[in-house]
């Protein structure tokens, strides 16, 4: 029975570290409707950016915090601004092609720069093994949950109460309708782009803690980050905490009782189950279009 | 089957095939030779792939699952069972075919980036069970394939049979895309691929469509992979069902230019020599060099061509190749006249469409209830009513996209027999043609392609249909405008497109949807005429409308709607001065008025 | 796009001149295919230094008959890549010979074309048993494989690690784990068949995805099964994650055995922290060795010090630099680049063991696979890698890991 809690925890404490990669992934696909492969890439970019200001500023990486948000909120909206904004009016395939030359560049640019040796920030704080009667876990691990939902519930009141907020979900419904309501749409995107690469910003500084950074970290959480959106359904943040659970539960439980060399079969086949019963995932809108 | 050579687009595309095969071989270099070898192999796979994404609309970023089952399916049969590579190639299409009807067939309704990650996680689970599965498949460690030297073997010690093999493979497949393109089945592909609904209403099945062409691209990816294999003649799980792989194979064709033949293959040409002499050259710079200006290069060229290679340059490059000297003879195009006149017979007048009592609730909302009317042969019928009544809803079951919960449809053939259809285009076979009240068109289709599309339901070959769809366009003065693109025209024209696509698939019933709204007084004049010339031609047609003059001027009887019952049915002048309809149109205070 | 075309065009005009071009006569061209970007780009570089090492120290006595060597660099991540690039050095550089590539199945694929094409190919670092079970003539490796890493762990396991435990080896419970890339499997299939000869009880055999960012899973199973030694074959990232899962989860094996891999890198150490101390590794030879068993090696070090300004960061330099100096010596000795003469010369040529900075010897039998090369026990002893076992190599004694 513990064996099981213990398991159950685990999937709980990693499904926290996918929910806010996820969080900002699922506002740019909602309201930006872009398919951003370069996801991965803002999470090693935050990363690298966290582990420079522990090793060259001394700083803890909860501390870098506004550094890393900002980096990548400039980042983001870069992005939208320069090469996406280009193509909105294109193909939605081609955009995402943009994406993955951009994802290309900055991991090969990681390369470049930094080497492919692996950094580690080694702090005391957010590293310490705790357990509650038989469980076991990190702190860092709760502390990530813990802003994980925080900042769902944030992002949730902050897209149902704020102008931009309703912009963005205007937006995310219905393009022209929005602007003919007086939504300036290039800015939006921009500011949208920028928010959901900022949000992945708090997950770079909480994971840097956790995992060590090199070029291709970004490609071990990207593809299951979109898993998670997609079947929580798409611009759903509802959608992406509950499905990051979903997950981290699967990995945890089918990872012990069927192979770990397997578990992501697993993930994977309940994932197309439900996308084949609900094609627009569990709490998408629509019908299963973009 | 095969394009005229003395045609100039033909001639300049043989010559360019050519050259690709050519070119390389005169230079005597292997690695030369090699380059050559891997862009027929991935042109081929864009190709290939471009059937589903391009034709089918489908964004199938799990592709090499098939180029590994290839892979796989050839390489075991040589290693364990001595089977020469060109037979095995077939036991990987077989096998090939299977997984692409099981992927194929619960996707189907997904679209966007919930198809493009559902064949991703199908690509996963592949490797993954591959790669567990060590016992015979090899797994990680890779199975590696006898060199054993001759045709038979699909092994070569001169690298310029290799290419002849490739460059053999991308003509077949090149062929078969372009036979696609070109027949029927490809328009019906790229109709359901931009409007599904309208695609219905001319008697198109999407799924038969779209499975289809899922097997097709399965079947002809899997060939390249098992002749991949043999080429690099070493095969591992991570490599064959590789994610890399599959976005690089769909990006060649988006850059090149989606849904065109020349597009995947020019994608390839343009992209996959710049990736990998920048490996070569650049590898003497910084580790990671060639990536990120392999990286910058496609965010450039995406940003440049934004419509793909052939959408940007290709009205340009085709103008210029028609100015070219054409030595064949011209096609001569016939028009047909469309089908006799059914007015002529004895069964002018008679019910054609009954409605029965049909009803439909949505939830606590009856939208229709206890609707029936009687449509006859030869007749304009017109159904009217304040919005909101129900109009559109009872014609979308009069077309089968909603099924009555109550009640029946039922529509009488030629040769008297009655039927009830039941799906969209079980009703366009059965003859109703209908127009949408938001315009349909296939946007990036011309005129004469979107009228084919109606024309293909009931002619046998493409010049029998292209005769009836010049004759619909005659009808409906659409002659003009057959080469223009249907995104192009104006709200008139595409409201008489939307008619003339209905009239192409030579319906007994024509049900049109506010085709009047949004039309100019000159637009609507033209169109009370042609609506006549339609009926004259024997097609009993169902309108709603909202304009009452046209109505009323069009109509030989009225249905009105309100509230989702029929209110009143008659000739026009009755129930243009019936009290009922007046206080549903213009509400109580108006009669009052009247009245006082 | 036009900038683009116009590169399209110059490396074309340059692919085609080269082609054309005699190679220049006072210098020897020789290949290095290597995965310098990518996952492997960590050790794929590190092997390289290793070769121009070797290049260097060759070149200032003089280079091979009088000839100065070139290296160039080809880029390898996948089969293709590798196939691809083969095909450059041999036919557009017309290098003599190849060096490679430390992942096997960069050195499966390229090897097929360079067999085809007559170019002999020096293998310094990719384990698996198949690369030189083809009966290729051309092809030479001087590393140990995958096999020989599996006996090692057994052999280290009997003599080393059970008496440090002092318990008898068939009484300790096995676990091996490992990455399900081609290297995690075949180290982890030749463990399971030396531990099955042994007669030692294996509990759990679990393979986990390189990419993974739990292990929780695994380490519950293993820790539910009893397991007192774990075999973990595994890169960086997994290797740092298990040890912090581990001790997240309270689980502390009585001893774990790495497989090379990330268990070598001094990067990855640093990162476990801690955790690290006392835990072994069997590897290609590392540079904390005796040097009495290992001449050279400290001329090594001082050279890779001075060239790169930093310590080796693994092994793998190091064997690439010894098998790179072995082949040099069989192309001097070949005195042509005759394929043909320069197998003869392979085949001849012998070195002792311990006569290199390795510790290894030089025999090449006829599938080309090097029989005096050895692999070591080494154990992490305050944040260094000692050798502590075959005793003509080993620096230090075992410690007991608590």
């Amino acid at each position: 029975m513990s064996l099981l809690l213990q398991l159950v925890a685990n999937g709980l404490l990693l499904g926290g570290a996918f929910a806010i990669i996820s969080i900002g992934l699922t506002l740019i696909f909602g309201v930006v409707r872009v398919v951003n492969f370069a996801h991965g890439e803002f999470l090693m970019v935050g990363m690298y950016v966290a582990w420079l200001c522990a090793s060259r500023l001394g700083l803890h990486p909860y501390a870098a915090v506004p550094i890393v948000v900002v980096f990548l909120f400039v980042m983001g909206a870069a992005m939208q601004r320069y090469v996406i904004q280009s193509l909105l009016s294109a193909d939605a395939h081609i955009q995402v092609f943009a994406t993955v030359g951009i994802s290309t560049a900055l991991l090969n640019l990681a390369l470049l720069m930094f080497g492919a040796d692996i950094r580690k920030v080694e702090f005391a704080f957010g590293n310490q093994n705790l357990s509650i009667g038989s469980l076991t876990f990190v702190s860092g691990q709760v502390i990530t949950f813990v802003v994980a939902i925080v900042v769902a519930f944030a992002m949730h009141f902050y897209l149902t109460r704020t102008y931009t907020g309703r912009a963005f979900r205007a937006l995310a419904q219905n393009r022209t309708a929005a602007a003919l309501m007086g939504v300036d749409v290039n800015k939006t995107y921009v500011f949208a782009f920028g928010i959901g690469a900022a949000l992945v910003g708090i997950a770079s500084c909480l994971l840097t803690l956790q995992y060590p950074v090199f070029p291709t970290v970004g490609t071990y959480f990207v593809l299951t980050a979109f898993v998670i959106v997609v079947l929580g359904g798409m611009g759903s943040l509802p959608g992406a905490v509950i499905g990051s659970m979903f997950i981290g539960l699967i990995d945890s439980l089918a990872g012990f009782y069927v192979g770990p060399d397997l578990k992501e079969v697993v993930y994977f086949v309940i994932f197309l189950v439900i996308l084949i019963v609900r094609p627009t995932g569990l709490f998408g809108l629509g019908r299963g279009s973009e | 089957m095969i394009p005229n050579p003395l045609q100039p687009r033909a001639y300049v595309a043989y010559l360019a095939l050519a050259a690709l095969l050519l070119l390389p071989i005169a230079t005597q270099s292997p690695f030369v030779i090699h380059l050559a070898i891997q862009v027929c192999v991935f042109a081929a796979l864009a190709s290939a792939w471009n059937i589903v994404g391009g034709f089918a609309g489908q964004l199938s970023l799990g592709h090499a699952v098939y180029y590994g089952i290839g892979s796989y399916a050839a390489g075991l049969l040589v290693l364990h069972f001595g089977i020469s590579p060109w037979v095995g190639m077939f036991a990987g299409v077989g096998v090939s075919a299977l997984v692409a009807l099981v992927i194929a067939y619960p996707t189907l309704r997904l679209r966007g980036p919930f198809f493009s990650l559902a064949s991703i996680a199908f690509l996963e689970v592949a490797r993954l069970l591959v790669n567990h599965e060590e016992a015979w498949t090899h797994g990680a460690g890779g199975l590696n394939v006898p060199l054993q030297i001759g045709l038979k073997w699909m092994i070569f010690r001169e690298k310029w049979a290799y290419l002849l093999v490739a460059f053999g493979f991308l003509m077949v497949v090149l062929w078969i895309c372009r036979a696609i393109r070109h027949s029927r089945f490809g328009y019906y592909l790229i109709a359901v691929r931009e409007r599904e609904d309208a695609a219905r209403a001319i008697g198109i099945n999407p799924v038969r469509v779209k499975i289809a062409a899922a097997v097709i691209s399965a079947c002809l990816t899997s060939l390249i992979g098992s002749f991949h294999g043999m080429y690099l003649t070493f095969i591992e799980p991570s490599s064959a069902f590789s994610l890399e792989l599959s976005i690089q194979i769909a990006m060649f064709a988006l850059i090149g230019g989606l849904g065109t033949v020349a597009g995947p293959v020019l994608g390839t040409v343009v992209v996959l020599p710049i990736a990998e002499l920048a490996r070569g050259w650049l590898s003497a710079f910084g580790n990671g060099t060639h990536g990120f200006v392999y990286g910058v290069v496609l965010v450039a060229v995406v940003l440049f061509f934004p419509r793909g290679l052939v959408g940007q340059l290709g009205g340009r490059v085709t103008q210029w190749i028609d100015k070219l000297p054409d030595f064949a003879r011209a096609r001569r195009v016939t028009v047909a006249s469309l089908p006799t006149a059914v007015r002529a017979t004895a069964s002018a007048g008679e019910p054609i469409l009954k409605v029965d009592k049909i009803e439909k609730r949505f939830g606590g909302l009856k939208a229709t209830d206890k609707v029936s009317l009687t449509l006859h042969e030869g007749e304009i019928l017109g159904v009217i009513g304040p919005n909101g009544a129900g109009k559109t809803t009872v014609f979308n079951q009069l077309s089968g996209f909603l099924r009555p919960d109550g009640g029946t449809v039922t529509i009488r053939d030629a040769a008297g027999h009655w039927s009830a259809p039941r799906s969209p285009e079980g009703f366009a076979r059965a003859g109703v043609g209908r127009t949408f009240q938001i315009v349909q068109p296939f946007a990036g289709l011309t005129v004469l392609e979107n009228l084919l599309l109606g024309a293909f339901m009931r002619t046998k070959g493409r010049d029998e249909a292209e005769a009836l769809a010049r004759s619909v366009a005659e009808l409906t003065e659409l002659t003009p405008l057959l080469d223009t693109e249907a995104r192009s025209l104006t709200v008139g024209g595409m409201k008489r497109l939307e008619i003339a696509r209905a009239l192409a698939t030579s319906p007994r019933v024509l049900l049109l949807d506010e085709v009047l709204a949004g039309l100019n007084p000159a637009d609507v004049a033209r169109a009370i005429v042609m609506i006549r010339r339609i009926r004259d031609s024997g097609v009993s047609v169902l309108m709603i409308e909202h304009l009452m003059q046209a109505t009323m001027a069009l109509s030989d009887r009225i249905v009105v709607i309100h509230l989702g019952k029929v209110l009143k049915e008659g000739l026009p002048a009755e129930v243009a001065n019936d009290v009922e309809v007046i206080q549903a149109y213009l509400g109580k205070g108006y009669t009052h008025a009247q009245g006082s | 796009m036009l900038k683009a075309l116009r590169r399209v065009a110059a490396s074309l005009g340059i692919a085609f001149t080269l082609v054309g071009a005699p190679a220049h006569a006072q210098e020897l061209k020789l290949g290095a295919l290597y995965p310098f970007s990518g996952g492997l780009a960590l050790l794929g570089d590190e092997s390289f230094r290793g070769v121009q090492l070797a290049v260097d120290e060759r070149n200032a006595a003089g280079g091979i008959n009088g000839r100065q060597i070139t290296l160039v660099k080809a880029d390898a991540v996948d089969a293709s890549q590798a196939v691809g690039e083969a095909r450059r050095l041999t036919s557009v550089e017309k290098v003599a010979a190849v060096f490679g590539s430390y992942a096997s199945g960069i050195s499966q694929a390229a090897t097929q074309v360079t067999e085809l094409a007559g170019v002999p190919y020096f293998e310094l670092g990719a384990t698996a048993d198949t690369i030189t079970g083809r009966g290729f003539k051309y092809l030479f490796r001087v590393n140990p494989t995958a096999k020989n890493i599996g006996d090692r762990t057994l052999e280290g396991l009997v003599k080393v690690v059970a008496p440090m435990l002092k318990v008898d080896p068939k009484t300790l419970k096995l676990a091996i784990i490992h990455e399900d890339g081609p290297y995690g499997s075949l180290v982890a299939a030749a463990q399971k068949e030396g531990a099955a000869k042994l007669g030692i009880p294996v509990v759990e055999v679990q393979a986990y995805s390189a990419k993974t960012v739990d292990l929780s899973s695994v380490i519950l199973r293993l820790k539910g099964a009893g397991a007192d030694v774990v075999l973990h074959t595994a890169y960086q990232n997994d290797a740092v994650l298990f040890f912090r899962q581990a001790a997240a989860a309270g689980y502390k094996p009585k001893a774990v055995i790495g497989g090379g891999g990330g268990y070598s890198l001094a990067d990855t150490a640093q990162a476990v922290g801690a955790p690290i101390e006392g835990v072994y590794d069997v590897d290609f030879p590392q540079i904390t060795m005796n040097a009495a068993g290992a001449p050279g090696l400290g001329d090594f070090v001082a050279a890779y010090q001075k060239k790169f300004s930093s310590a080796p960061r693994s092994g793998h330099s190091l064997a690439n630099y010894v098998g790179a100096k072995a082949m040099l010596e069989v192309l001097a000795r070949a005195k042509s680049t005759d394929k043909d003469k320069i197998r003869d010369a392979a085949l001849a040529y012998r070195a002792a063991v311990g006569s290199t900075a390795a510790g290894w010897g030089i025999q090449f039998n006829e599938t080309g696979q090097n029989t005096a090369a050895t692999l070591n026990l080494m154990q992490w002893q305050q944040g260094k890698l000692v050798t502590v076992f075959p005793e003509a190599v080993a620096n230090a004694k075992p410690i007991a890991s608590n």
